[in-house]
């Protein structure tokens, strides 16, 4: 028996193979429209066309940027660690396409549970994978030789364990409240209302701490092109560098996954089955949305600020909606 | 394949238990820690113990680790040694560890631990379970679960005394 086998829905491996490569295969076709997408959307917010020359509409853009990327030297600095160099940008990409499997994207129809997984560990096997990509950037950062490198990743560590804490304290409440911590039930639980009503505090914390979590604007810091030209991605050039950027947006399409899984009532929606994954795939499109919108709108956080919007403001914040939570759910 | 399994899962705990000793670099010293407990992390999991494994890579190689390698490298770099040797450590320690490993064989062998047969122990179904580790938590093992969470308190608290009271004595 395999180590995750013991789930709740037992299928065939050739069942769990096909499924490994579609989820995979889709969501390798959406990153490329989402930079698209994102650049195209942060245009209009700042009243430009964004990228529109190559092909109609801009659309063939991505294929031009990877072709660019791909074509590139892949130069590595003399000081830097060259095998850790190279582990840097892969361990993201591998914590990425580990979590994945785990975005439900619909219950068990026809006898195909359409998920990667539904571990019985559920929204912890989040958080696990997930760490592995800080170690990423870390050894991106150190193995570098540079001192901007290096502070990218101190700052990425300071902010990643600041705000992880927040955001699994956020989930605590959805989790009492549907009483699973697989993602597939806590959907089913959400037949009657969403858990962003009853749990607005959390989604809210969840949201913030994701911003974060991502490197994304207000709280990209790792990054701050400004101050530390791109952080701990400095001295990556070609590929490399392309595959730490992918993967932001691979980790913002997680995020909003299990956001959407959590308290938009994940693949309900009117209509048949069939259409349950679009409407997850509809709702994960909102959320990035806000992402974007967010990036274009608010300006970077001070790195002080950000520690104490973290630890006296969310922290308690979300310890607080806990207690509440737990309150309520015991007495009704 | 769960031989096979086990094996990486092993060769890297022990490869990487022996590298935090061996390595010259506190860096490499850490980073070597990680892996053994990504390694250890697998090795619950075949021990059907998902919840376990879960959490040690979360508070460990998650939370923990990511605090040791910020200090180490912020200020680690290392080079010289922190202290002379003390006189006859060599041997003490080598009297020491083999003591320590004879105990804990003998521990490990008169527990009768049913995972040493060939094949494992036969579980319940839902074992290891987020929900079967809570119940166990909150109602077999209620009061020592209860003192070391006090105990964790009392450290958190000491810890941002302790922070607090050098910061004071720096401004004056």
């Amino acid at each position: 028996m395999l180590p995750f086998a013991d789930t709740q829905f037992v299928e065939a491996t050739w069942i769990m193979i096909v499924k490994s490569l579609v989820i995979f295969a889709i969501v390798f076709g959406i990153l490329p429209i989402l930079t698209v997408v994102e650049r195209k959307l942060i245009g209009r917010f700042q009243h430009r066309y964004g990228p529109n020359r190559v092909g109609p509409f801009g659309i063939l853009q991505p294929l031009a940027d990877v072709g660019k990327l791909i074509s590139k030297e892949s130069f590595r600095p003399a000081n830097a660690v060259s095998t850790l160099f190279i582990l840097g940008p892969l361990l993201p990409v591998l914590s990425g396409v580990l979590a994945l499997a785990i975005i439900p994207w619909g219950n068990v129809q026809d006898g195909v549970g359409l998920y990667g997984i539904d571990v019985p560990i559920g929204i912890l096997y989040f958080f696990a994978v997930g760490s592995i990509a800080f170690y990423g950037m870390l050894l991106g950062g150190w193995s570098s030789g540079s001192k901007y490198s290096l502070l990218g990743a101190m700052r990425s560590a300071a902010q990643l364990i600041s705000y992880e804490v927040s955001m699994g304290l956020a989930l605590l409440g959805v989790i009492m409240m549907s009483g699973s911590l697989s993602l597939v039930d806590v959907v089913e639980a959400q037949g009657t209302i969403w858990f962003v009503i009853p749990q607005f505090v959390g989604f809210l914390i969840f949201m913030l701490a994701g911003f974060a979590e991502t490197n994304r604007t207000p709280f990209d810091m790792p990054e701050a092109d400004a101050e530390l030209v791109q952080g701990f991605m400095t001295e990556y050039g070609g590929m490399r560098f392309g595959s730490f950027l992918l993967v932001e947006y691979m980790e913002i399409l997680v995020v909003s996954g299990i956001a959407a899984a959590m308290f938009l009532g994940g693949w309900m929606g009117p209509g048949p089955g069939w259409l349950d994954p679009i409407w997850m795939l509809a709702k994960m499109f909102v959320l990035v949305f806000v992402f974007i919108w967010v990036r274009a709108t608010l300006p970077r956080l001070r790195y002080d600020q950000l520690m104490s919007l973290g630890w006296k403001v969310l922290l308690p914040l979300a310890t607080l909606n806990v207690l509440v939570t737990a309150v309520l759910v015991v007495t009704t | 394949m769960e031989a096979v399994l086990f094996f990486i899962a092993a060769i890297g705990a022990l490869g990487g238990a022996i590298g935090v000793v061996a390595m010259r670099n506190p860096f490499y010293s850490v980073l070597a820690l990680i892996a053994h407990l990504f390694s250890l992390a697998v090795l619950f999991l075949m021990l059907t113990s998902a919840f376990v494994a879960a959490a040690q890579v979360v508070v460990y190689a998650g939370a923990v680790m990511v605090l040791y390698v910020f200090v180490v490298a912020y200020v680690g770099g290392g080079g010289e040694p922190a202290w002379d040797p003390i006189k006859g450590q060599r041997f003490l320690s080598i009297l020491v560890a083999s003591i320590l490993f004879v105990e804990l064989s003998a521990a490990v062998l008169s527990s009768a631990l049913l995972a040493l047969g060939t094949h494992g122990p036969d579980v319940p179904a839902g074992f290891g379970d987020p929900a079967a580790v809570g119940r166990l938590l909150l109602e077999k093992f209620l009061l020592p679960f209860e003192a070391s969470s006090l105990l964790l308190l009392i450290a958190a608290v000491g810890a941002i005394v302790l922070a607090g009271r050098k910061r004071e004595e720096e401004t004056v």
